[in-house]
């Protein structure tokens, strides 16, 4: 065994337990935990969007939330005021937070550090803002909700629908396992490998004849499909969008979802959004001043766990294994 | 241009506020020769370096490597030119292995816009990584991360970074700086060595190792070329004694 093969076990774990929870999770809890770890599945990607940049370029967004806005209320508007069908309405949805990130992007890269965070929050904020004022299109303060429309139907009779909970779940986890997958493979190539050059050292990763500003265009696109996904599948968990998931507030959860699973390490971001969403569902009822026990919690973890408890893991997992091997295992820096 | 001129600096200018760093610079590289660039701090040594390899653009005066006009170049494509260089500061990717380090320098010239291949099945890179650290006598570090190497294998490390990518020519920019006498000698001679297949200019503050090493000598003061020959020539050179070396007899 070496760590590289217990973090695939690790991996094994997290994906039966997703592909089971139907099963398990009623036998433990009430039965709307099924709904609520789907909902957790999906803001795991926004938290794996901001990690995406933070963790591996090594740009701290502050404004994710704009493209899970675009990915939402591409869906919601594609089917409400459009009339598209299930997948095009999808498509469009991604369609649109990939394009907004290219744009915003753009410019925003240029820029690095607080300047970078700045300016993702300034971007959230327009299109925030935006998005309230334009009632017709958006719905405004109300949002905007739509009748779902079937993912297939055979004639008149038969249709297969997010309507029905089983359907929307695996819908969900596939899809969701689909871009964990995505990042998966782009972290181990030569992309990824750049990746970590540009946060490591961009006046290094230059100087070896990387352009440092597309790979971090790059990344920046890739985070807006990955967070336009979350946003899209959001759209059909609640058939409804709304202003309220695009303010700045929900980016600064991601980041902090991110930070506390573990930025750098590929599943952090799920380990990190799935215990703070319990905490807030547990607590926010019983203790209204619940998001203290959440800053207690990221003060701790930031201090004696800098890379999250994903990174904590991997550090146990490769402590174990060198002692065994005499410090000869590689490390696999979190790809 | 003559065909042995491999890097040529003309009227080179750069100002940082009312100080000119850089007053006019001319100055070549001959292929074949080790160049040593000298001069007290405040020079302009290393502000020429980062003109010549694109961090800093100039204010007046033109670059040209191979022939090839690189003034206001971006610093990837300066690279892709076959230009590389260390920084003074040892500069490289401190949370990756070793070989990470090489691998990424390596795999540079293939591109890396390549999101759905695995980067352990470039075969040329890999291979590339593994001979540099046998080569610099890293390999027993191969998996460590570069944080955990001394100030020395940090050294060597940047210079096979450099190497990994193929270079034509190479800037060193005090490679021996900080290092104690037994490091300082291997250095010097795997300098040695390197410039027998590759062009180098160094920076360096060490006269002993630069009269040793060089063939030719740049002498810069107050961001001018003072003087240039020979390290015979140059330290004979009344005017170089008097600003740079001192009049003593110790050089």
């Amino acid at each position: 065994m070496t760590p590289d093969k217990i973090n695939r076990l690790g991996i094994v774990a997290v994906a039966l337990f997703t592909l089971l929870a139907p099963w398990i999770l009623p036998v433990f809890v009430d039965e709307f935990w099924v709904d609520i770890y789907s909902e957790m599945l999906i803001w795991s990607l926004l938290a794996a969007s901001v990690n995406l940049l933070f963790g591996y370029v090594g740009l701290l967004s502050f404004g994710q939330a704009l493209f899970f806005g675009m990915g939402m209320y591409g869906v919601a508007i594609g089917i409400a005021k459009i009339g598209l069908g299930f997948w095009p309405a999808f498509g469009f949805g991604i369609l649109l937070s990939t394009t907004m990130a290219l744009i915003t992007g753009f410019l925003a890269v240029r820029l690095t550090w607080h300047y970078f965070a700045i300016i993702t929050v300034v971007f959230s904020l327009i299109f925030y803002f935006t998005a309230l004022s334009w009632k017709p299109l958006t719905g405004g303060d109300d949002g905007l909700s739509f009748t779902m429309p079937p993912i297939f139907s055979f004639g008149e009779e038969t249709a297969i629908s997010l309507t029905d909970p089983t359907v929307q779940y695996y819908f969900i986890v596939l899809m969701v396992g689909a871009c964990y997958a995505l990042m998966g493979v782009v972290l181990k190539s030569p992309l990824g490998r750049a990746f970590r050059t540009v946060k490591e050292n961009d006046m290094r990763a230059a100087l070896i004849g990387l352009n440092v500003y597309m790979i971090r265009l790059t990344a920046f696109v890739i985070a807006g499909f990955v967070a336009g996904v979350a946003g899209a599948l959001f759209a059909f968990f609640g058939r409804y969008a709304s202003a309220t998931y695009m303010f700045y507030h929900v980016s600064g959860e991601a980041v902090v979802w991110a930070i506390i699973g573990g930025a750098g390490t590929l599943l952090g971001p799920v380990v990190g959004t799935t215990l703070l969403i319990t905490l807030r569902e547990e607590l926010s009822d019983v203790w209204e001043h619940y998001l203290i026990v959440v800053g207690v919690i990221v003060i701790v973890v930031v201090i004696f766990a800098p890379k999250g408890l994903g990174g904590l893991w991997m550090g146990m997992v490769n402590r174990i294994f060198d002692k065994s091997a005499n410090g000869n295992q590689p490390k696999e820096g979190g790809e | 241009m003559s065909p042995t001129q491999i890097l040529e600096i003309e009227d080179i200018e750069k100002h940082f506020g009312g100080l000119a760093a850089l007053d006019g610079v001319n100055a070549h590289v001959e292929s074949g020769k080790l160049t040593a660039i000298i001069g007290p701090n405040g020079a302009g040594k290393t502000t020429l370096f980062n003109v010549i390899t694109g961090i800093l653009p100039p204010a007046a005066g033109r670059v040209k490597f191979l022939g090839q006009d690189i003034t206001n170049k971006p610093v990837h494509e300066i690279s892709k030119l076959g230009l590389a260089r260390t920084l003074q500061i040892k500069s490289v990717f401190n949370g990756m292995t070793v070989r990470e380090n090489l691998w990424i320098a390596a795999q540079s010239r293939d591109g890396v816009f390549k999101p759905f291949q695995r980067a352990s099945a470039s075969s040329r890179a890999n291979q590339v990584a593994d001979q540099l650290c046998e080569e610099l006598g890293l390999t027993q570090f191969a998996n460590q991360e570069a944080a955990n190497l001394s100030y020395g294998d940090i050294a060597l490390l940047e210079i096979g970074i450099a190497l990994a990518t193929e270079p034509k020519l190479l800037l060193l920019d005090e490679p021996i700086c900080g290092m104690g006498p037994a490091e300082t000698e291997q250095t010097v001679e795997k300098i040695r060595n390197l410039a027998k297949r590759i062009d180098i200019v160094i920076i360096e503050h060490d006269i002993e190792v630069v009269f040793e090493v060089s063939d030719e000598v740049i002498v810069m003061a107050q961001g001018k070329v003072l003087a240039r020959g020979t390290p015979a020539e140059i330290s004979t050179n009344a005017e170089v004694r008097t600003a740079y070396l001192g009049d003593d007899d110790d050089a």
